[in-house]
C-alpha cells in the first residue's frame, strides 16, 4: 500500500483531519488567545506585543504558511468527509438519533463553516482590509492596533458577529479535541470519560477567552 | 399473566427490483405479549397471507440472538430498543395497547434493500474474507498450553468477538459506516497471538475493502456502541485506528 492510498483511506483521512485540527489550534489558537488576553492590560502593552510578533517575521511567516496549508487541507478532507458520509448513510425514513450524539458532533461541518467565513472576515478587519494609525510607544512610531481592534467593537454589531462566531469555535473544539484523540487510537470511552470532558471544559474556557475583547471592548465605551 | 394487544403497524414495503419502496399500515390484533416481535410478524403474515396480501419479508434464523440475521429500525430504534437485544429477542409485552409500530430496515448506502424489511448485508461477508480468519499449520492439534494467554486478554477477544455482525451499528450510524463490525473483527484476533501473523495486512485489507463498498468513516459519535445488541465498545475503534495507523507505518 502507498502513501497516498493510505492518506485516500478512511481512517488515513480522519487522521489528516485531526492532525491539521490540532496543528491550527496548538500553533495558532492557542498563541492567539493568549496575545488576546494582553488587550485587557491597555495599549502600551498590547501595541508593544504586536510590534514585537511583527518583528518575528521567520516565525510568523512560517506559522502562517503552516496554517494556510493546515486550513486547505483540513477543509478539503473535511468536506470530502462530509459529503462522503453523507452519500453513505443514505435516506433513512424513521431512524432516531440517540442523545450519545451530541449536538457539538452533529454541527461538526456548519460549525467549520462557519469558522472559516469568520476567518476570512476576520483578516480582513483586522489585517488586509485596514490602513493601521500610527501611535508612539517609547520612541518609536508603532501601529495602533490596540485602538483599531477598540474602535471596531464600538459597533455592537461586530461585537455580536464576533460572539456568535465564538460560540462555533467552542462548539466546534468541544468535539474535535476528543474526537481527533480517539481518531489517534486513544481510547475516549462513552460514559465518564476525564478527556471528553476536559474537551468541553477547554472549548468553554477558550471560546469565552476569545469572547472577552469584544465584551470589554464594549465595556469601556459604554463606561 | 400474559395479556392481548392491538398494534396498528407501519412497515416499509418494497417488492423485489422495486428502486423504493412506501410504508403501508396493518393492524395487528390480539397479539400476546408473550410473543416475540417477530411472532408478531408471523402472526402477522398469516393474516396477510390468508387476505391475498404478499407477506412481509424479513430475515430471520435461530430468534435466541445469536446468529445475527434479525433486525430492522424499529420506532426509530435499530432492533426496536437500545437494550442490547436483537429484534427477535425483543417482546411485544415492550408495547402498550394501541401502539403504532414503524419498521423499516436498516439503512445504509452498501445495505440495498432486497424486499421488505430484507437488506443485503453481505459487505460485511466480503469484509470478514479480507481478513477474519487465521492462518494454521495443520497436523496435529497443537497442545494447548504452548500459547499462554493473560486472561485479561482472553476477555477483551471473547468481548470483541461477540459481534454477530448484524449491521446494527451500520444502520444506526449516521455516516453508514460499519467502523465498530470491522473494529470488533479485528480486535478479535489483534489481541491474540494466534492472530498475529496476518494482522498488518488484515488491518489495511479490511479497512480497504470497507472503504471500497461505500460504507462511510468514524465521526466518533458512537451511536453505533448505543445500538449493538451486543454491547461491542467504542474501544476497539480505537483499537481498530490504532492498528491501520501502524500498519501503515509499517508496511
Amino acid at each position: 500500500m502507498n502513501i497516498m492510498q493510505t492518506v485516500l483511506s478512511s481512517i488515513g483521512q480522519k487522521v489528516l483531519l485531526a492532525t491539521t485540527g490540532l496543528i491550527m489550534f496548538l500553533l495558532f489558537l492557542i498563541p492567539h488567545m493568549l496575545g488576546n488576553i494582553l488587550f485587557l492590560f491597555g495599549p502600551d502593552l498590547f501595541n508593544s506585543y504586536a510590534a514585537h510578533l511583527h518583528k518575528l517575521v521567520p516565525v510568523v511567516v512560517g506559522i502562517e504558511v503552516l496554517m494556510l496549508v493546515s486550513i486547505i487541507a483540513h477543509m478539503n478532507t473535511g468536506i470530502r468527509i462530509a459529503v462522503a458520509n453523507y452519500l453513505s448513510a443514505g435516506k433513512r425514513e424513521s431512524l432516531k438519533s440517540t442523545p450519545e450524539r451530541s449536538l457539538a458532533a452533529r454541527l461538526m461541518p456548519w460549525t467549520g463553516a462557519m469558522i472559516f467565513i469568520f476567518i476570512a472576515k476576520h483578516l480582513f478587519d483586522f489585517t488586509l482590509g485596514v490602513d493601521k494609525m500610527q501611535v508612539e510607544l517609547n520612541g518609536h512610531m508603532v501601529d495602533d492596533v490596540y485602538g483599531m481592534v477598540y474602535a471596531y467593537f464600538q459597533n455592537p454589531g461586530n461585537v455580536l458577529f464576533y460572539l456568535l462566531f465564538m460560540v462555533a469555535v467552542g462548539f466546534h473544539l468541544s468535539h474535535a479535541l476528543q474526537s481527533a484523540l480517539q481518531t489517534y487510537g486513544l481510547y475516549i470511552p462513552r460514559e465518564g470519560s476525564k478527556i471528553k470532558l476536559l474537551s468541553k471544559f477547554v472549548a468553554i474556557a477558550m471560546a469565552s477567552t476569545f469572547a472577552i475583547i469584544p465584551i470589554s471592548a464594549l465595556i469601556y465605551f459604554y463606561y | 399473566m400474559a395479556e392481548k394487544i392491538n398494534v396498528t403497524l407501519k412497515v416499509w414495503r418494497q417488492a423485489q427490483g422495486e428502486k423504493t419502496g412506501r410504508f403501508e399500515t396493518y393492524q395487528a390484533a390480539d397479539i400476546d405479549t408473550d410473543a416475540s416481535f417477530l411472532e408478531m410478524l408471523d402472526i402477522v403474515n398469516e393474516g396477510l397471507t390468508l387476505s391475498g396480501i404478499e407477506p412481509i419479508a424479513f430475515e430471520h434464523d435461530c430468534r435466541e440472538g445469536i446468529c445475527g440475521c434479525c433486525g430492522a429500525v424499529v420506532n426509530g430504534k435499530t432492533h426496536g430498543s437500545h437494550e442490547r437485544t436483537t429484534l427477535c429477542q425483543l417482546h411485544m409485552r415492550k408495547f402498550k395497547n394501541n401502539d403504532q409500530i414503524v419498521i423499516e430496515p436498516f439503512r445504509a448506502k452498501p445495505f440495498t434493500i432486497i424486499k421488505d424489511l430484507i437488506v443485503d448485508r453481505s459487505g460485511l461477508d466480503a469484509i470478514i474474507r479480507e481478513g477474519g480468519y487465521v492462518e494454521v499449520k495443520t497436523g496435529n492439534a497443537p497442545e494447548a498450553s504452548t500459547t499462554p494467554i493473560q486472561k485479561e486478554l482472553a476477555e477483551a477477544a471473547m468481548d470483541a468477538a461477540e459481534c454477530i455482525g448484524c449491521g446494527a451499528c451500520v444502520a444506526a450510524c449516521p455516516n453508514g459506516a460499519a467502523m465498530l463490525f470491522v473494529s470488533a473483527k479485528v480486535s478479535q484476533y489483534a489481541l491474540l497471538p494466534q492472530g498475529h501473523p496476518e494482522r498488518t495486512r488484515r488491518a489495511l485489507d479490511m479497512v480497504n475493502k470497507m472503504d471500497e463498498l461505500g460504507f462511510g468513516s468514524c465521526s466518533n459519535e458512537y451511536e453505533c456502541a448505543v445500538a449493538c445488541p451486543k454491547g461491542i465498545d467504542v474501544k476497539n475503534i480505537a483499537r481498530l485506528n490504532r492498528e491501520f495507523i501502524k500498519a501503515s507505518l509499517m508496511s
